[in-house]
């Protein structure tokens, strides 16, 4: 194979296995380490190509959109920003940006790719929860609620706020599969705030959800995670202080 | 015996929900490179997945289903977005992956290669990434944007030609090809 034509095939697909493109590729020790670092470039391009950051929640946006009722084509597709408005979103988005760089601190607050897909997990099974979360009508005690708690290695302890809050759902969860959390439910103002505690590896930093409906935050605490959630128009405040104060790990 | 609509309905779900879980992060890092904006990306991903729903009893094989997706996403690329707006070079600082184990001169030179891959033509760019992400063949990316594989072939080339150009500017085995020059497969 001619120099020219190798490199091309090379250039082409630096992991070509066709038996005469490695033979080429032994012919001498100059095209050798000519593919050798070809391939070194390649797998940093492959890394580099798969670095992007995917958003949070964003799976299980897209099964939301998975309502038999939108299978024919007749249903209004989702709206579609003007032209106007994706330049202004960009504007802002290059201003929110710049921001972040002009901030000190910020570039080591992100959180992690692990945290992303804890993040993602935890959305995922929120929608998954909703139904049953809805139609919880229990008024539990502390009794049953931290029985559920321990076995998720936590406690709550006995409050005047906890007592009478009322919390009308509490069970295991299987967000990270090997751990058993605890999914706790009071009744908000505005509808259900959940409550998710989960004894496995700390988020690298406290980061809100970003999700079209719940609001909240995964908060790392002690050897493990709290989750808050409710809808957008509830405030979670209180409901944080509350949780974060009477909230302790056990094992 | 057939399936009750209910069941259809259930069964339907089942495989959107496995395709969204399988394929929604190298859909978006695509739809990423194609539009180098995260919430375009992110409605571009939206816009397939709701079509990929609407018609997914026109998926055959789920093995061909990434290819599917990818030619959804292109098709709406160009309906919504390409004719639009004006291409964009810089690639957004938040959108990289900051690894923890990365030490700064990796993610130095991640950057580099973003704006590398980043600043080359759409038409480089697009076989490249398609390769590179989706892991696609010549001949599987000739079908999805409708070229000839010795085109395919050639903007592949040409793509890692002018990376390579950038990180290794004094090689001795220099890739000199002209514009001109063109893959033309051994039969």
């Amino acid at each position: 194979m001619e120099d020219f034509e190798f490199r091309k095939r090379g250039l082409a697909n630096p992991n070509d296995s066709s038996e005469d493109f490695i033979a080429a590729a032994q012919a001498s020790a100059e095209r050798t380490q000519w593919l050798q670092d070809l391939q070194a470039l390649d797998a940093r391009v492959h890394a580099a190509a798969l670095s992007i950051v995917v958003p949070a929640g964003l799976a299980a946006r897209l099964k939301s959109q998975a309502d038999p009722a939108t299978t024919t084509a007749s249903v209004t597709p989702l709206p579609v920003r003007s032209r106007y408005q994706r330049y202004y979103a960009m504007a802002a988005s290059l201003v929110i940006t710049l921001g972040v760089i002009m901030s000190s601190g910020l570039w080591t607050a992100r959180p992690s790719a692990a945290d992303i897909k804890f993040h993602d997990d935890i959305i995922g099974h929120m929608y998954r929860e909703t139904p049953r979360i809805d139609n919880a009508t229990a008024d539990l005690s502390m009794e049953e609620i931290n029985q559920v708690i321990e076995a998720a290695g936590g406690h709550l302890r006995e409050d005047e706020r906890i007592k009478s809050a009322h919390i009308k759902f509490a069970n295991d969860c299987n967000v990270v599969p090997s751990i058993k959390g605890a999914h706790i439910v009071l009744e908000g103002t505005k509808g259900s705030v959940s409550v998710i505690m989960i004894h496995n590896s700390p988020v690298s930093t406290e980061f809100d959800v970003n999700d079209p409906r719940f609001q909240g935050k995964i908060i790392p605490f002690g050897q493990g995670n709290l989750v808050i959630l409710g809808e957008k128009e509830e405030s979670l405040e209180s409901y944080e202080t509350l949780i974060t104060e009477t909230f302790e790990w056990v094992i | 015996m057939s399936d009750t609509p209910v069941l259809d309905d259930r069964r339907k779900k089942e495989r959107y929900e496995a395709l969204v879980d399988a394929l929604y992060q190298d859909v978006y890092r695509y739809a990423y490179w194609i539009c180098k904006n995260s919430a375009l990306a992110e409605d571009l991903v939206q816009e397939t997945f709701l079509r990929a729903w609407r018609s997914l009893d026109s998926l055959q094989n789920d093995k061909a289903a990434k290819a599917w997706l990818f030619t959804i996403l292109r098709r709406e690329n160009a309906r919504l977005y390409e004719r639009y707006r004006p291409e964009l070079v810089d690639i957004e600082e938040q959108s990289i992956a900051d690894s923890d184990e990365n030490e700064p001169d990796q993610r130095m030179d991640r950057r580099l290669l973003h704006e590398a891959i980043g600043k080359l033509e759409k038409d480089y760019r697009d076989p490249l990434m398609l390769q590179v992400i989706g892991g696609f063949s010549g001949k599987e990316i000739a079908e999805i944007l409708q070229l000839n594989n010795n085109t395919v072939m050639t903007r592949l080339f040409r793509a890692r030609g002018k990376l390579r150009r950038v990180f290794f500017p004094d090689s001795e085995l220099t890739d000199d090809f002209s514009e001109d020059d063109t893959f033309d497969e051994q039969s």
